[in-house]
């Protein structure tokens, strides 16, 4: 991998390993990250994509190793990030408008306690614009379609105006032509040296979207520029199958309530 | 129509007492309980009604008074450690929270009225009255207390004010509020706090027992008429405060009435009446517009059969008999009847004794429906590739759902195509 050459990192993650119920799904993970670059997460169902993303934002806690954004610990760059969650994850049968929910992609920037100024309004309504999304600016969000409610996601986080991206499968529910104008948006948005980070699931448009790629499959498979690690040999490491031995030992990590590592004092019920 | 006159002028103090506070109590619940609603926590709010007893036991037994100001005190506290039990319990075991919020709630409820029973048997004159605790006391509540109530009360309405938009978030995205970095446990211990202060102040009216409707109701009932949170919010507390007051009023007609009691079964009514009537989320307009989809379909059907009935002989216009429709489409006799009456009203076909013929509009209703089931039919083979015999039923719900917005692109899409997978002619006007 040629890491090395990174200057100025957006993203460096560090042995990082992440469990659930003490199962890890996650294992030993090291990578960095350039600025301003489209970078692609690819990997098989349950290959720990999401918890990737998730774990680097500190949504999750992490078994070992840290994060840094920008060089610094995440809660100190907390204004400089953007997420994208997927869209299942809430319950769209919420009473907001589309414009609501744009707004609250200002609340980090307005603080505690004070409400949205016109500026704010100005901002969410460009942003909808930007995702084709003006015409619905007063539409109730349980009945938006599911390509809608993804781009009205994407304009909460665009409304954000961060440095860095987190998308989780933007491009599920999306048609095809506004997978396009979002790629488009991406890419303005990584010449202005914004990063942004998409878990993606289609292989074929890989190589035509992404700038670097991260092939993931619990543990890392390969992360570089798209050119130099989209081979046939890493997408056979990464689709080609479990490693089952690494989550036998996982499940019997959970099944001993062993620690994830030596030294760590569990929490005993 | 004199009692009416003698409630509102307000006159009597004690009147005036048991209105205010049963509104402030009443209207400040159901704004909090808005957001506990929204945060799908609504039981945790009947587990707190309950968890609250002890607590106020233990207040009482501590300080041997029944000054408010430690029975509240003592309640507070353990409504919040019912919660951090619900939450410990769920966190750390394999037991779900509906689960954990029972067993909190009777194990704590089970304490409260073991030390009641005991505080009763003690034989302290000043314990009369405690068990008011358990269905609430509304009617006999005094100046001292609604100074507590208003002060609470303008506190909820407060921290609600300031924390709005954040006590939203929360509600609709939470993991995303934790990214962009909003003190997202702060911001959730305040509207713990704010629902346990909003219980135990409510249950000095309505009881333990009845509190999680109270909380709870109002928000339920407004969810109903609005998609907007903030006129949610503002309807919740006049919901709330509706049934204070008339809680409030039915107990003053009828003294033998309790106040609390009267206030669940108000705001109660008022969930019914708007579980039924509300439009578009209310149960009688979702019956009354499947009906309207019904009667659609079988409307459209008589007119696509007589349309069907007329390409056969190229002749759109003869006259036909109910036997000649049932033999070429399956309906009841009756219900056929009731359908071409229907039409006939509706100018689609006309009658002359025992026969029908379509009108104009009525050919081209009919004819719009061939069309669009004939065009799916061919969509669904040449696009999804499903085997022409597998499409017709599908076709048979789509004809009558198309907008004509979807039937122009379907056209487009197929480029205005001559004839269906089954090679009958599809008819263009």
């Amino acid at each position: 991998m040629d890491n090395e050459n990174i200057v100025y990192p957006a993203l460096e993650v560090h042995d990082l390993t992440v469990a659930f119920d003490r199962k890890p799904v996650l294992w030993n993970i090291d990578l960095t990250l350039p600025e301003g670059k489209l970078v692609g997460i690819v990997g098989p169902n349950g290959a720990g994509k999401s918890t990737l993303i998730k774990a680097v934002m500190g949504l999750l806690p992490l078994s070992s190793g840290y994060v840094k954004l920008f060089d610094q610990p995440i809660n100190d760059v907390r204004k400089r990030i953007s997420y994208v969650p997927q869209r299942e994850s809430v319950d769209w049968d919420f009473p907001a408008s589309v414009l609501d929910v744009v707004l609250m992609g200002r609340y980090s920037k307005l603080g505690l306690f004070k409400r949205p100024r016109k500026a704010d309004y100005d901002v969410a309504l460009d942003c909808l614009k930007k995702v084709g999304m003006e015409a619905y600016i007063n539409r109730q969000i349980s009945q938006l379609s599911g390509g809608q409610q993804q781009r009205t996601f994407l304009a909460r986080a665009l409304a954000q105006q961060a440095d860095i991206y987190f998308m989780d499968e933007p491009f599920a529910g999306v048609d095809a032509a506004t997978e396009k104008a979002i790629i488009n948006l991406l890419r303005t948005m990584t010449e202005a040296k914004k990063t942004v980070i998409v878990v993606h699931h289609d292989l074929q448009s890989v190589t035509q979207y992404f700038d670097w790629l991260l092939m993931l499959n619990t543990r890392l498979i390969a992360c570089g520029p798209t050119s130099t690690v989209f081979t046939q040999q890493n997408l056979q490491e990464t689709y080609g199958g479990k490693l089952t031995l690494l989550s036998d030992v996982g499940d019997l990590i959970r099944r001993e309530n062993f620690p994830n590592r030596e030294g760590v004092t569990r929490k005993v019920l | 129509m004199n009692s009416l006159f003698e409630f509102f002028s307000f006159a009597d103090p004690n009147i005036r007492f048991v209105v205010i506070g049963s509104v402030l109590l009443t209207a400040s619940s159901a704004i909090v309980g808005t957001f506990t609603f929204l945060h799908k926590k609504s039981l945790v709010g009947d587990a707190i009604a309950h968890a609250v007893l002890p607590g106020i036991c233990l207040g009482f037994i501590l300080s041997g008074t029944k000054n408010p100001a430690y029975l509240i005190t003592g309640a507070f506290i353990t409504g919040w450690i019912s919660l951090i039990g619900v939450e410990y319990i769920t966190k750390h075991t394999r037991i779900k929270d509906d689960t954990a919020i029972g067993l909190v709630l009777s194990v704590f409820f089970g304490i409260g009225i073991l030390m009641l029973t005991v505080i009763q048997k003690g034989g302290n004159a000043s314990q009369s009255g405690l068990d008011h605790f358990l269905f609430g006391k509304a009617a006999a509540l005094v100046g001292d207390d609604l100074i507590v109530f208003g002060a609470v009360a303008v506190t909820l309405l407060i921290a609600v004010f300031l924390l709005f938009k954040e006590f939203s978030l929360l509600a609709f995205d939470k993991e995303y509020a934790k990214a962009i970095g909003l003190p997202v446990r702060w911001i959730d211990l305040v509207l713990t706090s704010l629902t346990v202060l909003a219980v135990v102040i409510g249950i000095q009216a309505v009881g333990v027992v009845l509190m999680a409707a109270i909380l709870i109701t109002p928000a339920a009932a407004a969810r109903f008429w609005t998609n907007k949170i903030n006129v949610m919010v503002l309807l919740a507390s006049v919901f709330g405060a509706f049934s204070g007051l008339s809680g409030a009023y039915i107990s003053y007609i009828a003294p033998a009435m309790p106040t609390g009691p009267w206030i669940v079964i108000v705001i109660s009514t008022i969930a019914f009446i708007s579980f039924f009537f509300a439009p578009k989320r209310g149960v009688i307009n979702r019956v009354l517009r499947q009906r309207n989809i019904r009667r659609t379909i079988n409307d459209e059907n008589v007119l696509k059969t007589l349309y069907q009935l007329g390409e056969e002989n190229k002749d759109y216009f003869i006259q036909r008999n109910k036997e000649e429709i049932i033999r070429r489409r399956r309906f009841s006799p009756e219900a056929l009847g009731k359908i071409l009456q229907r039409l006939e009203n509706q100018g689609y076909l006309d009658k002359t004794s025992k026969h029908w013929v379509l009108t104009e509009e009525g050919k081209a209703r009919g004819q719009r429906v061939v069309r669009i089931h004939r065009l799916w039919e061919l969509y669904l083979t040449t696009h999804l590739n499903i085997a022409p015999d597998h499409v017709h039923d599908d076709a048979d719900t789509i004809e009558h759902l198309l907008t004509p917005e979807l039937e122009v692109e379907l056209e487009r899409l197929l480029n205005y195509p001559k004839v269906d997978p089954h090679k009958s002619e599809i008819p263009y006007s």
